[in-house]
């Protein structure tokens, strides 16, 4: 155990060598900050590496604060460049920040399980690095490239924010009620159960890509031909392929899952409940379904965290969302767009994962085991 | 022969075993028993070297068992456990070859030495030799277990509550097997359990083990006499040792040679144990047996009060 | 006819699709990689206005070489890191690592395989060697994890076992390991293969060509004939590849 921590906990130290910052023409961290603020940088890092030699439950906790600080420090570092900048310039991030950031982040990981924090505590070690970088996007950050792709577009953004998040739920919403039915009429049926599960494994083979681009022509054709789906905003290009393929893709995790939590709920649990005279009906709503409801949830983070995704894809086809800001910054060649785009994307998705997940495991704690 | 002289293992702050001296013979099989948690089934795993011992030394026929390779050594010692440990995607007849094969054994040898260990275990070749381990009831399985440890022929055989998990009369019908194997193979055996009638069947010498220490050793009639304390007096039954005791006697060392008094008319095999006379007396509300040999001819008689063991 | 006749030929189909399905599946792509201009007529319809109702930039048969090179090469690549990774975490000089690894595997598939792809971009540049960096990357992680529940879901008494007749760890990892774990491992390297067939389409919008190109310039100019020839073929190549892994799957389960 010793010896794990160390060998990538010293990667920061290694790390700090090619610190650079791109700016238009890459510049090394020493050439931008000096060498002196260069290498008082480097201490925390240098430091949690040694801390990390051998890790006793002492000096874990110090590790994880000098981690915190090095978080707190990178909005820091990133100022102290940026207010020596002309105010038209614009600031790029490095891949030499990309690398602490990635590291700090892993020993972030590891340390949460060595010290085994608790999940509102892990959060709430990140509030301090929120504010830091709160507080330096508003005060001396301006010339950083993502921030000004952000302030040119905050309209859009909040729009595509509101797309997104309407998109998936719409699609997360229907899969879980239609999947819901399709598991209870599966439970019933043998035959439903393999045509059912045969036709839904075969859609999510389907690339997403080439399912949007299926949906196309046959959408179009039917909103050509009744005029009430046009009405509606159906048409081959936009939200309505995009949601459509949005839920036969959520409709396989969700009916899978909703069909397992059912059907493997200890059958000694339900033998007792009907050997104590509840009813049909009353064994499953007040056994059989509170008992399943964490698998059930957890089909609907998997879900969820599926349908993030895919609806970044579903820009393509003009449905919104993060992903046009992604399909924009590709076209352009515009990396910070890009990143304006993709850094929201695995934000929201690791959000939902995590919200999802606390809450599964609040509903196992709450009576069921 | 194994002996062990001051062995003693550390996990962490924990003792679990806290120096143990042992010597178990040639063709001794030796039971270690003891409640959970009392170091029996590390000190069994410390001979093969599966745990390493902190401190003391464990030999073998004389010599330090760290001197071995410990790859070499596991392949000279049979290993059975509990849950068979079988193979899940190798046929049984594979299964029993593994040893031979890492020892490099010719084809041919290895096939012959499968063929002869299943005849030995009543596992026909025909029905068996082809299937996979959960085709197998659990008395088969643990039957390949063991021929899988004999397949090379070790001297020493180590068992880690090899029957633990069989239903009550799989589990005697092996353990009547293992005594049987053992007079024809005379190996070296150290076989741990926490089932105290399966270790008084076994044993030629009984090892107590609490808290990582050994409490008593000795033959098994010997603890039913003269249990050191309580715990092992406990352990060995309470006051229902008698009936133990009973269990471990054959009618055989208590008969009379028939008498001129009339047979009497329940009979009894001069091979059961005591127990099972007393039973027939109960049952029957007799105090007189005759006693049966495997022809079901009178040979003998044996009396309620040469059964307990009284003088007169 | 007698009802066991109409089960036998169920099950005699079912068995022919098991056998052959993946076969049939690549068939069918390369006649239609080859044959799309003879569809000519039905795309003429579904698009009367476009000038041009096929894809004509580049062949397509090229498009799908690139395709499955692309995704040949990351998930080849993926797969020796994955798998090698993952036993050596599990190895007693790597476990320190195993927590960690774990973890970083299942935080990762929460990410998006767009949001990887767009983010190797800034990083590495357009063209195909990012694609494969990105597809490697992401492709790791089902791998790495599959790999790791194989391993460690071998029961421990087999394991032990092994130890105990005196096999050394080379001949435990060859013989019992990966046997054992071999179809949870297969699983891995079936999803990781399917989800970057999926993303190398994507990839045509950061420059690479493939057959995810027809569909962006379909979409980019308005042409629906487009778009489906590309969805067709990539859809395609999804199922041929996804029904080949199957196949292979219940092979390696029915010899268990």
């Amino acid at each position: 155990m010793l010896a794990g921590a160390v060998a990538w906990l010293t990667l920061p130290a290694v790390s700090v060598a090619p610190n650079r910052i791109v700016q238009g023409t890459p510049q090394r961290a020493a050439e931008a900050l000096g060498w002196g603020v260069t290498l008082l940088a480097s201490v925390p890092m240098l430091a949690v590496a040694v801390l990390a030699w051998r890790p006793t439950p002492r000096r874990l906790p110090a590790a994880l604060a000098l981690v915190i600080a090095v978080l707190v420090a990178i909005p820091l570092w990133l100022s102290a460049v940026a207010v020596s900048l002309e105010p038209s310039s614009r600031l790029g991030i490095g891949s030499a920040i990309w690398c602490v950031l990635f590291v700090s982040l892993l020993a972030l990981i590891e340390l949460r399980v060595r010290l085994a924090l608790s999940r509102p505590f892990g959060w709430a070690v990140l509030v301090p690095v929120a504010l830091a970088w709160w507080g330096c996007l508003a005060q001396w950050l301006a010339p950083l490239a993502l921030y000004r792709e952000y302030q040119g577009r905050s309209d859009q953004f909040y729009a595509a924010f509101l797309q997104h998040l309407v998109l998936v739920g719409a699609a997360v919403g229907a899969a879980i009620l239609l999947g819901a039915g399709l598991a209870l009429a599966m439970r019933r049926r043998a035959g439903l159960r393999r045509v059912g599960f045969g036709i839904l494994n075969f859609l999510q083979t389907i690339p997403s890509i080439a399912l949007f681009g299926l949906l196309l022509a046959p959408l179009a054709w039917l909103s050509a031909r009744f005029e009430w789906l046009a009405a509606l905003g159906v048409s081959g290009i936009g939200w309505a392929p995009a949601w459509l393929a949005l839920l036969g893709y959520s409709l396989l995790p969700m009916v899978r899952n909703i069909f397992v939590a059912l059907d493997e709920v200890d059958p000694a649990v339900i033998e007792s409940a009907r050997g104590m005279g509840m009813s049909r009906r009353q064994v499953f709503l007040q056994v059989r379904l509170p008992l399943a409801l964490p698998v059930v949830l957890e089909g609907v983070r998997i879900t969820t965290v599926q349908a993030i995704g895919l609806t970044a894809v579903a820009a393509l086809i003009g449905a919104g969302g993060f992903g046009t800001f992604v399909f924009q910054g590709l076209g352009q060649a515009a990396m910070d767009l890009v990143l304006l785009g993709a850094l929201p994307i695995i934000a929201l998705a690791l959000i939902a994962d995590a919200l999802l997940s606390a809450l599964t495991d609040y509903l196992r704690q709450g009576g069921t085991t | 022969m194994i002996e062990l002289f001051g062995v003693t293992k550390h996990f962490g702050e924990e003792v679990a075993v806290d120096g143990i001296s042992l010597r178990v013979a040639k063709g001794e099989l030796c039971v270690l028993v003891g409640t959970s948690g009392c170091g029996k089934s590390t000190t069994l795993r410390m001979i093969n070297r599966l745990i390493e011992h902190t401190a003391g030394e464990i030999h073998l026929d004389g010599q330090p068992v760290r001197t071995f390779d410990e790859v070499t050594l596991r392949r000279r010692i049979g290993y059975v456990i509990q849950n068979t440990g079988l193979f899940p995607h190798w046929t049984v007849a594979r299964n029993i070859g593994l040893v031979p094969r890492l020892l490099k054994w010719p084809r041919q040898r290895v096939r012959e030495r499968v063929e002869e260990l299943m005849a030995l275990l009543g596992l026909p070749m025909a029905e068996f030799a082809d299937k996979y381990p959960r085709q197998l009831s659990g008395g088969q399985a643990q039957r390949v277990g063991v021929a899988r440890a004999l397949a090379a022929d070790p001297e020493i055989l180590l068992m880690d509550e090899p029957f633990g998990a069989l239903d009550p009369i799989t589990r005697e019908a092996l353990q009547l097997e293992l005594l049987d194997l053992q007079a024809r193979l005379h190996k070296t055996i150290v076989f741990v359990t926490h089932d105290m009638d399966e270790a008084l069947r076994l044993a030629d010498r009984l090892v107590v083990m609490r808290q990582g220490r050994i409490v008593q050793q000795g033959a098994p009639v010997e603890l039913l006499h003269a249990p050191a304390d309580e715990f092992v007096a406990s352990l060995l039954g309470g006051d229902t040792r008698g009936l133990k005791e009973a269990a471990l006697t054959r009618v055989r060392d208590r008969m009379l040679p028939l008498g001129p008094r009339l047979l009497a008319h329940e009979r009894v095999a001069v091979d059961a144990p005591l127990s099972q006379a007393l039973s027939l007396m109960l049952w029957h509300r007799v105090d007189r047996l005759t006693v049966v040999d495997d022809e079901d001819i009178p040979i003998g008689e044996l009396s309620l009060r040469r059964l307990v063991g009284s003088k007169t | 006819m007698s009802r066991r006749a109409v089960v036998g030929r169920g099950l005699r189909l079912r068995w022919w699709l098991g056998e052959w399905g993946p076969l049939a599946w690549l068939g069918l792509l390369l006649v239609l990689c080859l044959g799309m201009g003879e569809l000519e007529g039905p795309f003429r319809w579904i698009e009367p206005d476009s000038r041009e109702v096929l894809y004509a930039r580049s062949s397509f048969l090229a498009l799908l070489g690139q395709h499955v090179l692309v995704v040949g090469l990351a998930s080849l690549a993926a797969v020796m890191i994955g798998v090698g990774g993952a036993i050596a975490v599990t190895r007693p000089f790597g476990r320190d690592f195993l927590p960690l690894v774990s973890q970083l595997a299942s935080i990762g598939q929460t990410f998006p395989p767009v949001a990887v792809l767009a983010l190797a971009v800034p990083v590495l540049g357009f063209g195909t060697l990012p694609i494969i960096v990105a597809l490697l990357l992401y492709g790791l992680l089902p791998i790495v994890r599959n790999t790791l529940a194989g391993i460690q879901g071998i029961d421990p008494g087999v394991h032990e076992a092994a130890r105990g007749m005196g096999m050394t760890r080379r001949q435990i990892l060859l013989q019992v390991e990966l046997p054992l774990a071999a179809p949870v491992i297969l699983a891995g390297v079936r999803t990781s293969v399917t989800v970057n067939v999926a993303t190398a389409a994507i990839g045509a919008t950061v420059g690479a060509s493939n057959l995810g190109d027809p569909i962006i310039s379909g979409i980019v100019n308005g042409n629906t004939a487009y778009v489906l020839q590309g969805a067709m073929l990539i859809g395609l190549l999804a199922i041929t590849v996804d029904s080949a892994f199957e196949r292979v799957q219940r092979r390696l389960v029915q010899r268990v």
